[in-house]
């Protein structure tokens, strides 16, 4: 029995959700009995952030498992939003769309220039972010522009089920489709293999340019959802370049078990890692404590993460437990 | 059945030997004039060749004589600047490795090419045209252990993360990723350089099946044992042409070095020095848990000691931990009689050890720097002063050093990776030359992917060193090398120590025997 | 003769130089049929704003050139380093100045440590430290900028003769910072360790150090644009430096350092800091608003990108 739990946990999918299981049980234990961690209030907003981190740490995530990175989500998030909020007016379902073409090209021009030109995705995207921020400015003139239409701002974010909205949803349905398309299809196969070793794919005959570029758009359009829809449930668009979604994201992705070295995590552990991020979130604000809190809490997850994933971890363990001098 | 020497001659018949007997019969794979440059290196140059099927051609030349690239290019991986090939009597193209799987080409390339964060089943089937888009894998699965089994590695289990396995197990699924491919022609670069005597046994018997099945094998080594033990005929390219090609019963070994040097077969190991000298490395009881156990040793000034083990033996884990790049061995290092404490770099570094490691590019050299900046690395500390740096005495100091190991002054400022691999491991040698005291330099396969010309040069320079007062400790599984250099030979088998021999006491046989299958 | 040519070859080999030379002509002739341009003023407001975001690049350039792509966090503990510089102006000026330094420099000291030792990722490891200094400045002051009461940080925003105060400051920390590089062991082991460290620890230079000094040097450079800025806008606010990552990750990049590190140096940030800082105030003077200039730097971040590829393999 314990050799199958340990077995269970020492899968990097699994794992995320232990992690927020034990959080959930430690927050409601602190909570006592006034009911406000485990409550519908706190799943609909844990949820909720879920929606808006969710799609990010999943483009983010599918791109580390490439081993590539994508800095430029922040940059379409805001202007997936703004092109969603001037262009859906009368329309909504097609302003979403022409949001998510607009992250897809974003990604396929990224994508094309890095295969094309054989470079690493950091400096590319760092480009790409700095441009499609730009581009959002240039779009809305440098001002914030309302939605009108806030019928469609309350329906995206209504109450489904107590504690899911039109949003949530979405964001599942993508982590589930992200799910099956890695595991169960060729494709998903090969993107790890591309992330595993290149070169090995490269011989083996994966066409890993394409691959590449694939990741790339698929990342766009994902952060294009997020952002349309999250920019219609604000009933509004701003061209700051949502940073504070590349911190999560990252965090939420690399809690999943994805590594910058690329080829492992799966989207189900991403999920896993959104989900724990958020409810680290609701939980603190359910019992009280104030925002500054979060952004500490965050900041331990990822220096936590950072350390136990980095390479000489096992090297100075060793090494303190055995007092020596360096 | 004819010896083609010169360039150009190109066999339309030839004898194929099938189980004893003599067959004539049409090649299932011809390539005409193929030529290929990689900017102003010309890695081919009008290259022909007939292969027949039910034949095991070996190809056989120095390093850049062409070889891989040959290969590469018959499996699609690379496309040839001119020339045509012909594959079952039709004309093709290969324009990736797609297409040459579908013609029924299949290879194990040089470099391990598995993805370590995926199971064996799926690196087996990893790029094959069999698999639909989504994943069947019951099929697959049986004809992925009929796979292993043939080459005796069942008991590798088809979901284990190939990253688990050991360099051996990893080799041998990328031959049952080759097997599964169902091809006529099969080709091999190098596939045993990382594997044990009895995995190689399986592979041949795997590959004499094949044979008999009427397909072919192409098997590009340089292992020239390997040559005449199971080829029929040998191809030798030398600076990207075609030498000839010859049936492996016409020919003799040294006829074939001949043929790839293009010269007469010259002793290549220099002299050995007798300089008695004092102990300035002693190892003690060395134990790293899982590589090694009990390792002792004692190297003296003008030494030249090799440990010879194959892939896993721990030879490596030893010369790693005098370097100080093993966080948890145990045992005792003294270099002239002081201790040394494991597990820091640093500390090595200034107990005057030099490590020259086996992976020149990874390790070795700062590919992107010039010259210069190679050669003076190490002396950074003692070249400056206050920590401020000269640069005026920087550049002699590298012009000292570049003279000193040999390498072309005009090359100073040249970038490090535009030197071949035999300089850029004379950039290596050049950074373990300390302003003051010989000290100790240890190595790992020092002449690993460098010519034969290359070699020679750097044994001269081995011995130069020890002439100077400096200790040479080495890992290397190349044994012509360990008994044609080494002063004193330590065997390793599996992380124990096994034989030592000094001087007349260094014997081939015994070494082999030692290394492969010990008698304890 | 042959030198020449030879020169010219040599140039056009290295995408960075030709980069700097065809913006520098480029510019110039572009600068010199703008109307209003070549006004001493609007060319001296220009190069003072420029100043801020050059220290800060060129402490990026040391972590850049390390091997450590950039730092996330290097705006916030900018911004970090105004309000505890404003805050301990109640000592006085002197010890004031020094704890802004100590603070900036341990900051990205500890980054560089944990970066270093670990050999953990540099990206997550400055977002991390992102999250822990702006929680940590929520939580000190409240959202709120401080202020000082006295009038001590004039002599910061003095002039060096006909040069403005900020720019000489950033003219001093270039030369500093690239005689560093180019003539001490430290600079050296820097570049042998952002181009590999395997091959510099083979080389007996461990590479933690090299890199947590980096950091240490990086944050230095950062301090004196805290200084600087807060001495300017005469408060501490965490509103300061957003954004200072992206633009002097752009000033190293477009001046030419390679991303992966191991090449570049600090006289190319000084190109790239200006090359940029040239840009925008040209379109600021043909009438283009911030917008413009936002999209504008992407373009040429991306566009310099580009220009750095190195063929297919």
């Amino acid at each position: 029995m314990t050799r199958r739990l340990r077995a269970l946990l020492a899968d990097p999918t699994v794992r995320p959700f232990a992690v927020l299981a034990l959080i959930t049980i430690i927050l409601g234990i602190i909570d006592g009995s006034r009911g406000r961690v485990l409550s519908a209030n706190t799943a609909y907003d844990v949820l909720q952030q879920f929606a808006t981190i969710g799609p990010v740490a999943l483009g983010l995530g599918l791109s580390m498992m490439v081993k590539e990175f994508d800095l430029s989500v922040g940059g379409v998030l805001s202007l997936a939003g703004c092109v969603a909020v001037m262009t859906g007016e009368t329309n909504p379902v097609l302003g979403l769309l022409l949001a998510i073409a607009v992250g897809g090209l974003a990604g396929l021009a990224q994508g094309s220039i890095m295969t094309w030109l054989n470079l690493s995705s950091i400096g590319v995207t760092l480009g790409g972010l700095l441009t499609f921020g730009g581009l959002s400015y240039f779009l809305t003139g440098n001002t914030t522009i309302a939605f009108e239409r806030l019928d469609v701002a309350l329906a995206v974010n209504a109450p489904v089920l107590e504690i899911f909205s039109v949003r949530s949803l979405t964001a599942i349905f993508l982590f589930l489709v992200a799910a099956f398309v890695v595991s169960w299809t060729r494709f998903g196969r090969d993107l790890l293999a591309v992330g595993s070793d290149r070169r090995a794919a490269i011989v083996v005959g994966i066409r890993v340019d394409h691959i590449l570029i694939a990741v790339f758009v698929i990342s766009g359009a994902l952060t294009a959802i997020g952002g349309g829809l999250l920019s219609y449930g604000l009933a509004a668009a701003s061209p700051v370049a949502l940073a504070d979604t590349l911190v999560p994201g990252a965090a939420a992705a690399i809690l999943g078990g994805v590594s910058l070295s690329g080829g492992k995590g799966r989207p189900l552990g991403i999920a896993g890692g959104v989900l724990v991020l958020s409810m680290l979130r609701s939980g603190l604000t359910a019992i009280g404590v104030p925002p500054f809190a979060h952004w500490i809490v965050t900041a331990g997850v990822l220096f936590a993460v950072g350390i136990l994933d980095s390479e000489e971890l096992n090297r100075r363990v060793y090494s303190i437990r055995h007092v020596y001098r360096w | 059945m004819s010896v083609s020497l010169g360039s150009q001659t190109i066999e339309t018949v030839a004898n194929v030997t099938v189980s004893g007997q003599m067959l004539l019969c049409d090649p299932i794979l011809s390539v005409r004039g193929l030529s290929k440059s990689f900017g102003p290196v010309t890695a081919l140059k009008q290259v022909s060749l007939d292969v027949y099927p039910g034949e095991i051609r070996a190809v056989c030349g120095e390093n850049g004589a062409g070889k891989s690239t040959l290969v590469n290019i018959l499996a699609g991986i690379d496309r040839p600047d001119a020339g045509a090939i012909c594959f079952d009597g039709k004309i093709c193209t290969l324009p990736s490795s797609t297409e040459a799987q579908r013609l029924g080409i299949a290879m194990v390339a040089q470099e391990l090419s598995v993805c370590p964060d995926l199971s064996v089943l799926d690196n087996i089937w990893l790029g094959s045209m069999d698999v639909p888009f989504l994943h069947r894998r019951k099929e697959l699965r049986r004809r992925a252990y009929e796979a292993l089994s043939l080459l005796g590695a069942e008991h590798i289990a088809l979901d284990t993360r190939v990253g688990r396995l050991t360099i051996g197990e990893r080799q041998l699924v990328e031959i049952a990723r080759m097997l599964t491919r169902n091809a006529r022609v099969f080709i091999l670069d190098e596939p045993t350089a990382t594997l044990s005597d009895s995995e190689i046994d399986r592979i041949f018997v795997a590959l004499a099946r094949i044979r008999r099945e009427g397909r072919s094998i192409v098997y590009v080594t340089h292992r020239l044992a390997e040559v005449f033990r199971i080829c029929d005929s040998v191809t030798v390219l030398r600076n990207g042409e075609m030498v000839g090609t010859s049936k492996t019963t016409d020919i003799d070994r040294k006829k074939l070095i001949e043929m790839m040097l293009g010269r007469p077969f010259v002793e290549m190991y220099p002299e050995h020095g007798y300089v008695a000298g004092e102990t300035i490395l002693q190892i003690e009881n060395l134990s790293i848990p899982g590589a090694v156990s009990n390792f002792s040793a004692r190297v003296t000034r003008g030494d030249i000691v090799y440990i010879a083990g194959q892939v896993g033996s721990g030879a490596e884990g030893v010369i790693r931990t005098v370097a100080g790049l093993v966080y948890n061995a145990t045992g005792s290092v003294q270099v002239n009689g002081k201790a040394l404490h494991l597990g820091s770099a640093d500390e090595a570094f200034h107990h005057n050890i030099s490590f020259v490691s086996g992976d020149r590019a990874e390790e070795g050299i700062f590919r992107t720097l010039s010259v210069t900046d190679n050669l003076v690395a190490a002396r950074l500390r003692e070249l400056s002063r206050f920590g401020i740096l000269n640069p005026i005495s920087l550049r002699s100091e590298a012009i000292r050093l570049a003279v000193r190991v040999g390498v072309d002054q005009q090359r100073l400022r040249s970038r490090a990776d535009n030197l071949s691999g035999g300089n850029q491991q004379k950039l290596a040698f050049g950074r373990c030359l300390g302003a003051t005291q010989a000290g100790v330099i240890v190595l790992i396969e020092p002449t690993r992917g460098i010519d034969i010309g290359a070699r020679a040069e750097i044994y001269q320079l081995m011995r130069q060193f020890c002439s100077q007062g400096y200790g040479l400790l080495v890992a290397s599984t190349d044994l012509e090398e360990v008994v044609g250099v080494g002063d004193v030979v330590i065997t390793m088998y599996r992380s124990r120590q096994v034989g030592y021999y000094r001087g007349k006491e260094i014997n081939m046989q015994h070494i082999i025997a030692d290394i492969t299958h010990p008698l304890h | 003769m042959a030198s020449i040519t030879t020169w010219l070859e040599s140039i056009r080999q290295d995408k960075a130089s030709m980069i700097q030379w065809a913006a520098a002509v480029g510019v110039v002739l572009f600068a010199v049929s703008t109307p209003g341009f070549l006004s001493a003023t609007s060319i001296r407001s220009l190069l003072t704003t420029v100043s801020f975001i050059g220290c800060v690049a060129v402490g990026m350039t040391f972590i850049t050139l390390s091997g450590n792509i950039m730092s996330f966090s290097i705006g916030a503990s900018m911004s970090a380093t105004t309000v505890v510089f404003m805050m301990s102006l109640t000592l006085g000026l002197t010890p004031a100045l020094i704890l802004a330094f100590l603070f900036c420099a341990a900051l990205n000291g500890i980054q560089g440590w944990l970066i270093g030792f670990f050999r953990a990722n540099p990206l997550i490891i400055s977002m991390a430290a992102y999250a822990l200094i702006i929680g940590g400045a929520i939580y000190i002051t409240g959202g709120r900028g401080i202020y000082p009461l006295t009038d001590e940080t004039e002599v910061l925003k003095a002039n060096l003769g006909p040069v403005p105060g900020p720019l000489a400051a950033f003219l001093i920390a270039v030369i500093v910072g690239q005689c560093i590089l180019s003539f001490t062991r430290f600079g050296r082991n820097i570049y042998l360790v952002g181009t590999n460290p395997r091959a510099a620890k083979a080389a007996g230079i461990e590479p933690w150090r090299t890199v947590m000094w980096a950091y240490v040097a990086a944050g230095l450079f950062t301090a004196v644009s805290a200084v600087l800025v807060a001495a300017r806008y005469r408060s501490g606010d965490m509103e300061h430096g957003i954004g200072y990552e992206y633009r002097a990750i752009s000033a190293v990049l477009v001046g030419g350092t390679a991303i992966q590190g191991g090449e570049g140096s600090v006289v190319r940030t000084l190109a790239g800091t200006f090359f940029i800082a040239l840009m925008q105030g040209l379109l600021i003077l043909r009438g283009f608003g911030i917008e413009m200039q936002y999209l504008l730097i992407g373009l040429i971040v991306l566009a310099v990108i580009m220009l750095q590829w190195k063929g297919r393999t």
